[in-house]
């Protein structure tokens, strides 16, 4: 099949020449064979002509969560991944979370193949430790072969130092990930919401930021010693962002994430003991979701993540306390980040995170295979409940308005236009 | 005729001045009919009212029988005790398997903060909070501010210091927006580790020692240790706590003017306050217990006048 993208306006982050330019692009058997303008070429083609449409390197999400195995009554890996592709993602990182957690090749294998024809590419996390429960190394050569692109016990903290430090030093020979999450569990403990004014006012148990940067000073320290790899995800406060910009000038091979819900949203929204506002780590002050907006301008934050966590209703139809954390993202993740930042900054820090997993960064050359979101950036729109197509609906972005619309993804041969 | 502003009562913070100015009106009241021979009027003969309780309760819960009954309503008891929640029950079903047996007005006591609310944005009859874990237990903070109103004539301008676990408090925290709102001043005074590390966004301050609090104040509220709330311990002994927290007589007589204290119950002698100053004749804690009745008496008469229109 051949297509033709049709006067689109391009941007492309790294690529100046492209950037801004309004161009038609030619794809067959899913490589870019040209992009230029008032292309006509013959044959058979389809045309894709959209209002307004924009077209970028095919977005990609470092947080995602389905349910399969295990809680396919949240996510299953199939519809998962078509409403990332609807979300405009090409390649989604999964979370280690399903029921049994991914903690063989075995289980990547599984993974990988539930995702295999999919049009958004599936990129597993393997567990860190055996069951995930913090005390043995699980295979992380095996499961790299197999396709893990990181190790996580997905939002269980390392409690064991030691853990962290083998897994730093092990890694090493073989360019693996280590993810911690950066959550001290004692201080924590029982912690529903951010340990702030709307806490004081609620009754509700804070969790203090302190749980968060001391877990980060902690393992930033073994990082120095250890060396290797290390990602922190979904940080939340202002005092993490510091942590890690320092530890960056020191030349540590760290990265971390920010969830999207972070930047647009505080513990004001908790005022209604709202539970798709649950979130693990919490919706923080209005200072924190400052100071996180400007560590993801500034680089000091990797990347945004949807940290789409789908639950269904008998886990958030609940009494606050009792109500699981967490909140779909990926419907909402472009309409969110371009009504905050804009287009051209938005679609820029999609774009971001394929490096750091040792995947090929994206790029619009002549030659090089499909790759794309195409998205209107203009439109507003009230995120309705019923509009949703994930399985789970417990998305805090329901009745908020965002801006822009995505039209679709080319992945090689696949498309969802 | 005047109506509150709500249609449940799920804390003071969603109530205004003149909410609270009714109900004491209302409570002033019914408070004379509680001194008549036949301490009962007719007025929600019509009216069935359960009163669920997933926490132990023994005086708050009789306090709501009590008033429910000298209304005339239809009572009915359910003390879970959350086991139906371990059975597997969410709330919403065992409230709506109540309530289709024709329930007007839930009383509900819960562990969790916010239960209130939740049920009442799922079920269909009036909900009053009779305390959601440490958020609010609004009656209680009515109580409170009405013995004060009794016993020194205004709320407004006067002094008042709550004592002790204000982190675990759902009283305290009900008190201060209450008292607040009738133009109090409020201060706090216990531990460091139990008290709420943005408290003063409340809009009180925080008093280290109790001396200096109390030689301030002209209203003490001793609050009690919740020790079913703690994980761990948050200070040392009741020994050590009693030495920088606890109320005596001594230290009662050594300041230079004489205080109201007050008291939310179930008191632990000798801990939080010694025996002589609990029946002392500067405490009003049985004058909060008798209005108590009169305070749920008049919400839950202006909050069935509202289910009846």
């Amino acid at each position: 099949m051949t297509l033709l993208i049709k006067g689109a306006t391009l941007l492309t982050p790294g690529q100046a020449d492209l950037h801004g330019k309004k161009r038609d692009i030619l794809i067959e058997g899913g490589k870019l064979i040209r992009i230029g303008s008032r292309l006509n070429p013959s044959g058979k083609v389809k045309t894709i002509s959209l209002p307004n449409l924009h077209v970028s390197p095919g977005w990609f999400d470092s947080s995602v969560s389905f349910g399969e195995p295990g809680y396919e009554e949240r996510e299953t890996i199939e519809n998962g991944l078509r409403v990332a592709a609807l979300s405009g993602f090409t390649g989604i990182v999964l979370n280690s979370n399903s029921k049994p957690v991914p903690d063989t090749s075995g289980d990547i294998v599984f993974l990988k193949d539930q995702g295999r024809n999919a049009l958004t590419e599936l990129f597993p996390l393997g567990s860190l430790s055996m069951g995930s429960k913090g005390e043995d190394l699980a295979e992380l050569l095996d499961m790299q072969g197999a396709g893990a692109i990181g190790f996580s016990d997905y939002k269980a903290p390392i409690e064991n130092p030691n853990l962290l430090k083998l897994a730093l030093l092990y890694t090493q020979s073989f360019k693996g990930l280590v993810y911690s999450h950066p959550l001290d569990n004692q201080v924590a403990k029982g912690g529903q919401v951010h340990e702030g004014t709307v806490a004081v006012r609620l009754g509700l148990k804070g969790v203090a930021p302190l749980a968060e940067h001391l877990r980060i000073a902690r393992d930033l320290d073994i990082l120095e010693y250890t060396g290797g790899s290390l990602h922190i995800p979904t940080i939340s406060s202002a005092e993490s962002v510091s942590r890690i910009a320092e530890a960056k000038k020191k030349g540590l091979d760290v990265t971390c994430s920010v969830a999207i819900s972070h930047l647009l949203f505080t513990e004001k929204n908790l005022e209604d003991f709202d539970t798709n506002f649950k979130t693990q780590p919490p919706l923080r002050s209005e200072a924190d979701r400052k100071t996180l907006i400007k560590g993801l301008k500034t680089g000091i934050i990797d990347f945004a993540c949807s940290d789409h966590s789908p639950l269904d209703i008998e886990e958030k139809r609940l009494e606050f306390d009792r109500a699981a954390f967490g909140s779909l993202g990926l419907e909402s993740a472009f309409g969110a980040l371009n009504k905050l930042l804009g287009a051209e900054e938005s679609t820029a820090i999609l774009c971001r995170g394929r490096k750091r997993y040792g995947l090929q960064e994206v790029q619009l050359n002549e030659g090089e295979t499909a790759n794309l979101t195409l998205f209107n950036p203009e439109p507003e729109f009230v995120l309705e409940s019923e509009s949703l197509e994930s399985t789970s609906k417990n998305s805090m972005f329901q009745g908020a308005t965002l801006k822009g619309k995505v039209y679709g993804v080319i992945r090689g041969a696949k498309s969802n236009l | 005729m005047s109506e509150l502003s709500v249609r449940h009562l799920l804390g003071i913070k969603y109530l205004n001045r003149r909410d609270i100015e009714l109900i004491f009106e209302t409570a002033d009241h019914f408070k004379e009919v509680l001194s008549r021979p036949i301490k009962k009027v007719p007025s929600l003969r019509d009216i069935t009212i359960a009163n669920i309780f997933f926490e132990n309760s023994t005086r708050t819960k009789l306090s709501f029988e009590l008033a429910e009954k000298r209304l005339s309503a239809d009572v009915v008891n359910f003390s879970a005790a959350q086991s139906s929640v371990r059975k597997g029950e969410t709330l919403i079903d065992t409230v709506n398997n109540i309530l289709s047996m024709k329930v007007d007005m839930v009383v509900m006591r819960h562990p969790n903060p916010g239960a209130g609310i939740f049920l009442s944005k799922h079920v269909k009859a009036s909900i009053i909070n009779a305390g959601d874990g440490a958020h609010e237990h609004p009656t209680q903070a009515l109580l409170d501010s009405y013995s004060i109103r009794e016993k020194l004539g205004d709320v407004g301008g006067k002094k008042v210091v709550i004592v002790g676990d204000i982190l675990h408090s759902r009283v305290a925290l009900s008190n201060i927006f209450a008292l607040q709102l009738l133009g109090a001043e409020v201060k706090v005074c216990g531990p460091k580790t139990l008290m709420p590390k943005h408290v003063e966004s409340l809009g009180v301050t925080v008093e280290p020692n109790l001396r200096n609090a109390l030689e301030w104040c002209d209203v003490a509220n001793m609050l009690r240790i919740q020790n079913e709330r703690m994980d761990m311990s948050y200070f040392p002994s009741t020994r050590e706590y009693t030495r920088q927290f606890g109320i005596n007589r001594k230290l009662l007589e050594s300041l230079s003017k004489e205080i109201v204290i007050m008291h939310p119950g179930p008191i632990n002698r000798g801990v939080e306050i010694t025996s002589d100053v609990a029946d002392s004749g500067q405490s009003i804690i049985l004058n909060q217990v008798e209005n108590g009745v009169a305070i749920r008496m008049a919400v839950i008469y202006l909050l069935a006048s509202q289910i009846k229109q």
